[in-house]
């Protein structure tokens, strides 16, 4: 396993810089990727993102990884209009409930701030030998699949 | 928060002109709801293109209508109604069970016993249980007794219990079917019980009677006013209703069930004396495609089984040497039953509309909105009668698709959705409410409440993601209805007349459905089809027919109606099995990859023998949901036999860098030729988007041995779309769009062909299409022997 780049680490405030020019690019794409659009909004041409920066790359396939229950997700609120950032419960039956208060006037601004709060939540050893626990024999391992 | 309190249905997909068809409506809260007739041309409310069309048309529903809450009462079981024989003193209960999730989390939504084989309501009668520790438990009216030894999931267990009310003493017993070295012994339970009281409370396998209710949302469960409560998650086999408390050899005989006219010659099992005390035996191998559970008993007390639950499911018994249930009927004892499996909402109808004669066939719903700002559309479709045909153009509508994705959870129910779509999925109003009402039901993408696969999908409930205005996790756009809706807009742009038919009306009517057309255009993404559909496409282009396949990952699941519903209507419950190969959010288990409904083996038409490719001449090769690309032009584009499509854009050109889906036109799933998997040898291919796609473009599993690196986007060479054209006998043809966000880049520029050269491509090929008569010839040098694998690149043609 790769570590998690902690805060403070020269890895992880570039993660986050490439994170956030990816998005910013992708606004008004009907879709989302973390590659950065060569103009913006247009897929035509793109770069950068999870093609060229190895540990972005990785570290949010282990972010999207994780078993649903507490992850983080996107609500739309309002028809194109608002959207929300909530959590899944991970029982069947049982709503996202929402997990800040802020509303978003774009779709791909909560990507971004989902990806800050994961950074924060996710400890630099995630998925190291000493998280083992007898769950991973059950299918309750730190790999969600579909 | 609530989430959508307007919710409703239609009797059916398709209506004839002259027909009725009938409107249910959930209003709960509201007192009224207006509901009007709108045409529903572009459901798609993204800024960059024309926006949600809808035209509002005139009708007698149109108008004000009282709202009332409507529920549906999910879960499947089996019942059958009071009778006499039930009313026992002493009993003997058994039966095998698999249980799926025998202790839920105190929060799930059903959480609490499950009942197995019941005549209980109320402290009131006798039962056989799953207790909320996920214990055996035997119930006689308000006592209980448990073997306090959990159920091991997903392991067969032998489950009975025998009660004589002379002695008041009452036994269970758990018999685990596998024992571990380290399992404890689980010892039979006794105690001094009561003898049963009873009521007119049905026999309930799988589920117990929870209350008997006038309310009006009573009406839509089965039996009428009775709510069944307790529905068991796990298979059921062979259960048995005996009238004295039988000894523990006794109830081993009876395993054997009834065997009933027993001579020296035939039959073994239970002897004459023991066989008179069976009031009921079930054996769920008996009409495996029905919806009855038969007793074999004396009294044929023949169970409903209400809610579609999995048959064809092997029982205790299975022994792995034959697969398919046809052959080994009795190995297949067993019924997969779930808490959230829904067959009918049985709403009452709401609105009922007889459709003009003459109507125009095309795309409309019933918009239902409230004074209070409630909103939910019922969309249906005009289909022409076979022979009154309004236009020589017909739209495909993929319905078995629509119910496969109906109602599906992945974004809730699966963290590891977003491996699949390189983003933090965004959940609409109608994820909303379904993570909620899981009453609802899933899709075929769903596993159940349980975490079984999910692999029957009713059209007879509200369907939330046939909707406009709703974008899919899987893309942030449109999927499925909402995304053929961009295919109806930029027909009525263009000013095309065409009809719009379906699935089922293909799959019942056959090559008549199609014949009278001059073209046949699919939606973006006809992915699930019947056999009856797939021969009556090849038929109808064998005999000249022309079919443009404007998607990806078209004709890929086997799938098949079920006959016991037929009563109720074409096409109402469809049926899958995700078998060994294919992406699969789930995956059959062994033995349980032949249809319940019709005893064909399910899975992939490619391992059926009938390649995807073979249909319309491309088939899925990779998929990925982050963001689309766009298509070049290749050489063989200007190979007369196809340089005409491709008619004002240039060879350079970029085609489809724009769209409603991921942004561009070649994107989410994508087709290639492949003649060593179907495609016809002398299909050319017009343009490609080889090359272009992201890292979260995988090529299917079907296509590798291994597991392996190099399969992405960035990588392989089959991770592309091909626009592709073969001619077909007879002066037919197919064209292949090869790519779901195909049709997103139709509404670019309002679909002006001048602006927009995925408009420009498909115009040519429809207007070539659509005219009477045979396609023109090809020319006669492109007559030659062509191989499949064998063919003549160019570097070789230079070294002649």
């Amino acid at each position: 396993m790769i570590r998690i780049a902690p805060k403070g680490s020269p890895e992880r405030d570039q993660m986050i810089k490439e994170h956030k020019a990816c998005i910013d690019s992708m606004k008004g794409v009907p879709g989302c990727t973390i590659l950065r659009c060569k103009t913006p909004g247009d897929t035509t041409d793109v770069s950068g993102g999870i093609h060229e920066y190895f540990e972005l790359n990785r570290t949010l396939v282990r972010m999207r990884a994780q078993p649903a229950t507490n992850k983080l997700v996107v609500i739309c609120t309002k028809v194109e209009k608002e959207w929300r950032i909530g959590r899944l419960s991970g029982i069947r039956g049982v709503p996202p409930v929402f997990a800040t208060r802020k509303a978003y006037d774009n779709e791909q601004d909560p990507q971004h701030d989902i990806f800050l709060m994961r950074l924060d939540e996710l400890p630099e050893s995630d998925g190291y030998p000493e998280h083992f626990h007898q769950g991973w024999k059950r299918r309750n391992d730190m790999w969600a699949t579909t | 928060m609530a989430w959508m309190r307007l919710t409703g249905y239609a009797d059916k997909f398709g209506v004839h002109p002259g027909d009725k068809i009938k409107f249910y409506v959930n209003c709960d809260g509201p007192k009224q709801y207006d509901a009007k007739l709108v045409k529903m041309i572009h459901g798609d409310t993204n800024p960059r293109g024309p926006g949600l069309i809808e035209k509002p048309i005139k009708s007698s529903i149109n108008g004000k209508y009282k709202g009332r809450k409507q529920v549906i009462h999910s879960g499947s079981y089996g019942v059958v109604e009071d009778k006499s024989q039930f009313h026992l003193k002493s009993f003997t209960l058994q039966c095998w069970v698999w249980p799926t999730a025998p202790k839920t989390h105190p929060k799930y939504w059903k959480h609490g016993a499950q009942g197995l084989v019941t005549k209980w309501h109320n402290n009131k009668g006798y039962g056989l249980f799953i207790n909320e520790d996920g214990c055996a438990e035997l119930r006689i009216n308000g006592k209980k007794i448990t073997t306090s030894a959990p159920l091991r999931d997903h392991a067969w267990h032998f489950l009975a219990a025998s009660y004589d009310a002379k002695t008041g003493k009452a036994t269970l017993y758990h018999e685990p079917q596998i024992v571990y070295a380290l399992d404890p012994e689980v010892k039979p339970a006794t105690g001094k019980m009561p003898a049963p009281r009873h009521d007119s409370s049905p026999v309930v396998l799988a589920g117990y009677t929870g209350s008997h209710s006038k309310a009006a949302t009573a009406a839509s469960s089965v039996p009428a006013g009775i709510i069944i409560s307790g529905q068991y998650n796990g298979k059921l086999d062979s259960p048995r209703i005996c009238n004295r408390a039988l000894s523990r050899a006794e109830i081993e005989t009876m395993k054997l069930g009834a065997q009933r006219g027993m001579t020296e010659r035939r039959n073994a099992g239970p002897t004459g004396a023991l066989s008179k005390t069976i009031v009921a035996a079930w054996d769920f191998s008996d009409g495996i495609d029905t919806i009855v559970g038969r007793d074999q008993g004396p009294y044929r007390f023949d169970a409903q089984i209400v809610g579609c639950p999995t048959r064809a499911m092997t029982g205790h018994n299975f022994s792995g040497h034959n697969f398919d249930w046809k052959h080994a009927p009795k190995e297949y004892g067993a019924i997969h039953f779930h808490d959230d499996d829904v067959d009918d909402a049985r709403w009452d109808i709401d609105i009922e509309w007889e459709v003009p004669k003459g109507f125009e066939s095309d795309s409309y719903c019933v918009k239902l909105t409230t004074k209070e700002g409630d909103e939910d559309y019922i969309p249906f479709f005009v289909v022409p009668h076979v022979g009154e045909e309004q236009a020589k153009i017909a739209v495909m509508i993929p319905t078995i698709s629509y119910m496969a994705y109906a109602n599906e959870h992945l974004a809730n129910n699966a963290g590891g959705a977003e491996l699949l779509v390189y983003r933090v999925p965004i959940m609409q109003q109608q994820n909303m409410f379904l993570s909620e009402h899981r009453e609802y039901g899933g899709s075929i993408y769903d596993t159940h409440t349980d975490g079984s696969g999910l692999c029957l999908s009713s059209r007879l409930r509200p369907i939330l993601s046939v909707r406009p205005k709703y974008d899919h996790f899987l893309m942030q756009a449109p999927w499925q209805y909402p995304a053929d809706l961009h295919l109806i807009y930029w027909l009525n742009q263009l000013g095309y007349k065409y009809d719009i038919i379906t699935d089922e009306d293909v799959n019942y009517d056959g090559l008549a459905r199609l014949e009278n057309y001059n073209v046949v255009i699919t939606g973006s993404h006809p992915e699930h089809n019947t056999g009856p559909q797939l021969d009556a496409l090849h038929d109808y282009t064998e005999q000249g027919g022309r079919l443009m396949y404007m998607g990806a990952d078209g004709f890929y699941w086997v799938h098949s109606y079920h006959p016991s519903y037929e009563d109720r209507g074409r096409g109402v419950i469809t049926e899958m099995r995700r078998c060994e190969s294919g992406i699969r959010p789930w995956r059959a288990d062994p033995g349980e990859y032949y249809h319940q409904s019709s005893g064909e083996l399910g899975g992939m038409w490619r391992y059926r023998g009938r390649y995807l490719h073979s249909v319309a001449g491309t088939g899925m090769s990779s998929e990925g949901f982050d963001i689309s690309s766009y298509y070049s032009r290749t050489e063989e584009s200007n190979d007369p036999r196809l340089a005409w499509a491709f008619k004002g854009i240039k060879q350079n050109e970029k085609i489809g860098n724009f769209g409603l889906v991921g942004g561009g036109a070649a994107g989410t799933e994508l087709d290639i030729v492949d003649t060593m998997l179907g495609s016809p040898p002398h299909t050319l291919i017009g343009a490609t988007s080889a090359g272009r796609h992201t890292e979260a473009y995988l090529l299917v599993m079907e296509d590798y041995g291994f597991s392996q690196q190099g399969i992405d986007g960035t990588q392989h060479p089959r991770v592309r779309s091909d626009i592709a054209f073969h001619e077909t006998p007879n002066g037919g043809g197919c064209f292949a769009f090869s790519s779901i966000a195909f049709c997103g880049s139709l509404p670019w520029n309002n679909g002006n062909p001048k602006k927009n050269n995925i408009s420009q491509l498909v115009k040519n090929v429809l207007d070539r299409f659509a005219k009477d008569g045979p396609l023109p010839d090809a020319p006669k040098s492109a007559f030659k022997h062509r191989g499949r694998a064998d063919y003549d690149p160019p570097m070789n043609k230079k070294r002649k």
